[in-house]
């Protein structure tokens, strides 16, 4: 009898049907991982499960017996504990007060000892071999990665019998990684379940047991995951074998520098980086969560104060604010890495976003000129082929792929001819992935200079022309041509350790 | 250096004890005979309005808001006092657990309208603050005196030499210690901290709101009762003098305005810090005025150093 | 089928009219022009005020340096002049620039130091009033220059002077809003400060104008008020703080910035101006107009709330 089952599970949000009938079931005893384009109906799959949200329509069934959590509360008393990908710690709580929230041991008095809960932290942080994390430090004062860690204590702190793993390695380290699939395997050994949700194909193949594959709300099947192959899994995933997720790559760079970088350094995070970026290329770079990488693109950008040379097309400069690095003196644009909370303004129309960093296109004798702002923001919407009501559509109510369209549209609309693409497919469907890299082999045909993160390095093996591979702060190698495969790639993140 | 500053960080209300102490030494050698018994209860009992008033503050900014209304419950509650008449024992007592119930309903209410209409509480209190202070001049349209005088004389008592306010900051220092170790205060700060965090850790948002400013609301409405028999009159609109200094008292004890971190020992000393600046301008022979431009430049002083430590500390573990 | 949603801007101007037309019913002497005259012109001070604080609510803050900024340049005006017209010519441009200056600190205190607006605005408001009465050591000063009391209280048959100043102003400031790189800025910054800076937003400059014009619209007030009250006088700028942090928010802007408009605010002056009127024709005392001032607020942010218009909108969607 399957220890979490779920019979025709429909939920509706407004217009919008995000689970339609869905099932879906699992045993005790194993790691089930759960996969989906954005919008596939995971998170609310999940929600429903961990109790945040209740279903419009059908039966989870636990153990055989029917089970409505009335919110996260009674959700967790049954033994259900979820890690969100969305960090759920409260910055100035200690780790310790993070990690048993909710669940203290109260004196008579009716209070809560700091150091017994410091204690029990510190004896948990032991049988889950971690190396010692302090148990009093406020959360905020830790890095993204340890606050990871702590999450997903805190989701075994409690012996759940259904542990919910939701893109919860996001910003581990490799090593981390394999500590989180092990502590995977192990409670699946132990008999309790572990519901895993990642976009990372080899760490499901190495975790799951079983593979359910959601589309448009809608269960497409459930397989042993040895019985995949990944195209498999894609093409239960798109419902639709997707040929050409990546343009045809021609290299179009010119030998003109666009930007030439000389030992570049920010404090302990970036420790001397030189490089040219040509005209027409599409320069990738790669690298771990907090090598560098994003240090790079915000001192390149005006946002951080570097030390070190920069030149821009043979001039050389020093790029004080974002706002100077998008003058035309400068030309640069920055895609950032959230979308939500540093790309765009969610609650006004497409329209103001894009132009925000495009006025001096549309002001005319200190005013703006309303037909100017309107052609403009009409022929960049066109060029994307972002999909909306009209241009007066708030930001915030768009999809992930057309808000992420209207941020290129903005950087497009400032007309600065070197490009910073800072993670441009994070949490946006294929088909607008497919549409981003071949705007980006244009743009770079067009005579741009690209400089491209990627967390995906599949990404960078076949949409840029080199790729350097940052480690450390530094740049540990620099790939192109046949040598720059995706192994390749993940092989020089790792091997550079002796560069510290 | 370091461990100064460590310290520092993690007892906010360090930095603006040592103003204290200094404002302190200053008094002190201006003036030697300060640090009696009598004239500390006689400063304890100047402060104690302020401190009340700011302690329910202190609950409220530790949440994530900030609370006007304060002000107005002040007020009303002091008119309230004023026009008891004579009562009885079991009068009295029905009227002052009546100001203080109803200090902490208009607060829970305050915390209910900012919840479920998502509203903003600067604006949501200063309009309750409008009310309440409305109310306190329909009540008693001027100032009065008629605080029933029963009550004026218990707060006057001197039982072992000690004054009711000493008393009363002593029970407060108790019940905080307390208080800052339960559940609800946890819980509480946490949603200072971080509202949506707090959510997905089950802390209701809803409760915290009502519990916090319900206190605020307890609280003011004991300041306005301690400075009715402090006073021994009514005053309809002295709130308004309240308001700004209490979130004055606040902050400078290091309690962060954008919430989860929260002090009341540093809302005390804030609050003595502001009483005794009135001193030291007048041992100084200065013109009074000197008091606000000398509490406003303390003010901002304070809260410059703390967003620039803030900042140095951040930048420190960036990454 | 056409969907009818009505902005927070329109429900403002329509408060205003019905209260009005009632008013008028009750009252027809409420509606004769002299009297409509007088409306116009204290809704016009509120409206002054009112610039300012909108453009720096809109952007994220808020000014509570207001009061003693108004309180200063009515003082400052009247003292310099002596009751005299023609050295008005510099005083006034001179007067604005101190406003202007302080409004300056405030920006720069908030945009360059990080100190919250609301604890910067208020220090500067305590330090304002504390070095003014020092300065002027508590005297009053002589009376307003004639001329300054011809703009603020004249006629040009029934029409208020000041009507005209006002309209320049508002036309002035909503084509600010909507039609400059400035005004864009402001909505932007009082949005998300994070995708401002990250979009060339020049953050800390949009900040600093922010307060200086708030700084300069409430020393415009101030010196028009003297005006029309013939003499300065200390307090003449406390009402201020309220209502024009009121009318903002009746005009149906958020608090947490990045939405609203001057036109909203100038509804949100008008409602309050002929609250304000009501008081005598119903023979209410102080207390009920400030219980009515406190409902009204709450009420507009209560129908420019979020929460109330998704729901709508989530209702409409589902049918």
């Amino acid at each position: 009898m399957p220890l979490l089952e779920a019979v025709g599970i429909s939920k509706r949000y407004g217009g919008i049907l995000a689970l339609n009938k869905m099932h879906f079931a699992a045993t005790a005893g194993e790691v089930h991982a759960i996969l989906g384009e954005n919008g596939a109906g995971k998170s609310t799959f999940i929600q429903i499960v961990s109790g945040a949200v209740a279903a419009d329509e059908g039966e989870l069934r636990l153990d055989g017996a029917p089970y409505r959590a009335r919110g996260p509360r009674e959700a967790r008393r049954t033994g259900i504990s979820p890690v969100f990908q969305e960090l759920s710690l409260i910055p100035d709580l200690t780790v310790a007060e993070n990690i048993f929230f909710g669940d203290e041991q109260l004196s008579a008095l009716g209070t809560i000892s700091q150091r017994d809960l410091n204690e029990k932290a510190a004896a948990l942080f032991a049988t889950l071999d971690l190396p010692t994390l302090p148990p009093g430090a406020p959360v905020r004062s830790l890095s993204i990665g340890d606050r990871q860690i702590i999450e997903i204590v805190k989701g075994l702190a409690s012996d759940p019998k259904i542990l919910i793993l939701d893109e919860a390695t996001s910003a581990l380290l490799p090593k981390e990684v394999d500590w989180l699939l092990n502590k995977a395997r192990e409670r699946a050994a132990q008999g309790k379940l572990v519901l895993y949700i990642s976009h990372r194909m080899d760490e499901v193949r190495r975790v799951a047991d079983r593979v359910t594959v959601l589309r448009n709300g809608e269960t497409v099947g459930t397989e042993a995951t040895a019985e995949l192959s990944d195209k498999d899994i894609v093409s239960m995933m798109l419902g639709r074998r997707l040929d050409r997720l990546f343009p045809e790559r021609k290299p179009t760079a010119t030998g003109k520098i666009a930007l030439k970088v000389t030992d570049l350094k920010v404090a302990h995070q970036l420790r001397g980086v030189s490089f040219d970026l040509r005209e027409g290329e599409v320069l990738g770079v790669a690298g771990l969560q907090g090598h560098g990488q994003r240090e790079l693109f915000m001192a390149l950008f005006g946002a951080e104060r570097p030390e070190g040379e920069v030149e821009v097309w043979g001039r050389k400069v020093t790029i004080r604010s974002p706002g100077h690095a998008l003058s035309p003196e400068i030309g640069m644009a920055l895609l950032p890495e959230d979308r939500r909370n540093q790309g765009l303004l969610l609650g006004k129309p497409i329209r103001e976003n894009i132009v925000l960093s495009a006025f001096k296109r549309i002001v005319r004798r200190g005013l703006v000129d309303p037909r100017a702002e309107r052609e403009l923001v009409e022929s960049a919407a066109a060029q994307l082929r972002i999909k909306a009501d009209s241009i007066e559509q708030p930001a915030g109510t768009l999809s992930g792929g057309n808000q992420q369209k209207v941020v290129l549209a903005k950087l497009l609309a400032t007309e600065a001819r070197i490009l910073l693409f800072f993670d441009p497919t994070r949490g946006v469907d294929v088909g607008t992935k497919a549409e981003i890299f071949s705007l980006m082999r244009d743009l770079a045909a067009r005579g741009f200079a690209i400089l491209f993160f990627s967390t995906d390095l599949a990404e960078l093996a076949h949409v840029a022309d080199r790729t350097l591979v940052m480690s450390y702060g530094k740049i540990a190698a620099t790939l192109e041509g046949e040598a720059m495969t995706e192994g390749a790639i993940l092989s020089a993140t790792l091997s550079h350790k002796a560069a510290a | 250096m370091s461990t100064l500053a460590t310290l520092a960080r993690r007892h906010s209300w360090l930095p603006p004890l040592i103003v204290l102490l200094l404002l302190g030494a200053i008094i002190g050698i201006l003036r030697p005979s300060t640090f009696t018994g009598d004239q500390i209860n006689i400063k304890i009992a100047a402060a104690m309005t302020l401190i009340l008033i700011a302690t329910g503050e202190t609950i409220v900014v530790t949440r994530g808001g900030i609370d006007l209304s304060i002000g107005g419950i002040l007020s009303l509650t002091t008119a309230i006092c004023a026009t008891r008449g004579d009562p009885g024992l079991t009068e009295s007592v029905f009227w002052i657990g009546f100001v203080l119930a109803l200090g902490a309903i208009v607060g829970v209410v305050n915390g209910l309208i900012i919840t479920f209409g998502r509203l903003q509480p600067f604006v949501v209190t200063l309009a309750t603050w409008s009310i309440l202070e409305g109310c306190a001049l329909t009540v008693l349209p001027a100032e009065t005196s008629g605080v029933p005088k029963s009550w004026v004389d218990l707060e006057h008592a001197m039982p072992f030499g000690i004054g009711v306010p000493m008393i009363l900051l002593g029970i407060l220092i108790v019940l905080w210690a307390w208080f800052s170790r339960t559940r609800v205060y946890n819980e509480i700060r946490a949603a200072g901290s971080n509202e949506r965090s707090a959510y997905l850790n089950r802390v209701s948002v809803l409760g915290t709101n009502a519990w916090a400013y319900g206190l605020s609301g307890f609280f003011a409405a004991a300041a306005g009762l301690y400075f009715a028999t402090q006073t021994g009159a009514g005053h309809p609109t002295v709130g308004t003098q309240y308001v700004l200094p209490a979130i004055a008292a606040v902050v400078i004890g290091g309690t962060n305005l954008m919430g989860g971190r929260g002090s009341l020992m540093g809302t005390i000393v804030g609050a003595f810090i502001l009483t005794l600046i009135g001193d030291v301008v007048f041992l100084l022979k200065l013109q009074s005025y000197w008091q606000w431009v000398m509490s406003g430049l303390i003010l901002m002083l304070v809260v410059i150093l703390t967003a620039l430590t803030e900042s140095r500390s951040n930048s420190g573990n960036g990454g | 089928m056409k969907r009818f949603s009505p902005s927070p801007i329109f429900l403002a101007y329509v408060a205003a009219l019905l209260l009005f037309a009632l008013v008028s019913v009750y009252s027809p002497g409420f509606a004769n022009p002299a009297h409509v005259g007088t409306l116009v012109t204290l809704a016009a001070f509120i409206g002054i005020v009112a610039i300012g604080q909108t453009i720096v609510i809109v952007g994220g803050g808020i000014d509570l340096s207001v009061p003693w900024i108004l309180n200063s340049a009515a003082i400052l005006v009247t003292a310099l002049a002596h009751g005299q017209n023609w050295p008005l010519i510099w005083i006034v441009p001179l007067v604005l620039l101190i406003g202007c200056g302080i409004g300056l600190i405030n920006g720069i205190g908030i945009a360059l130091l990080r100190v919250p607006p609301i604890v910067m605005t208020m220090s500067v408001n305590v330090i304002t009033q504390g070095l003014l009465l020092i300065v002027t050591r508590g005297f009053p000063p002589p009376l307003a220059p004639q001329a300054l009391t011809f703009i603020a209280a004249g006629k040009v048959g029934p029409v208020p002077i000041i009507l005209f100043v006002w309209i320049v102003l508002a036309a002035a400031v909503v084509i600010m809003e909507r039609r400059t790189a400035f005004g864009r800025y402001l909505y932007a910054l009082g949005s998300n400060r994070t995708v401002a800076t990250l979009s060339g937003v020049p953050v800390i400059r949009t900040t600093i104008t922010a307060y200086a014009i708030s700084g300069t619209t409430a020393a415009l007030a101030g010196i028009l008020l003297c005006g029309y009250s013939r003499q300065a006088y200390l307090g003449m700028g406390d009402p201020y703080l309220f209502t024009s942090i009121a009318a903002v928010a009746i005009g149906g802007a958020s608090i947490l910035g990045g939405t609203g408009s001057y036109l909203g605010t100038i509804a949100g002056a008008l409602v309050l101006t002929i609250l304000n009127g009501v008081l005598p024709i119903f023979r209410l005392d102080a207390g009920a107009l400030k219980i009515i001032y406190g409902l009204v607020i709450l009420l507009a942010v209560f129908i420019a709330a979020p929460s109330l218009r998704e729901l709508l909108q989530r209702r409409r969607g589902s049918k």
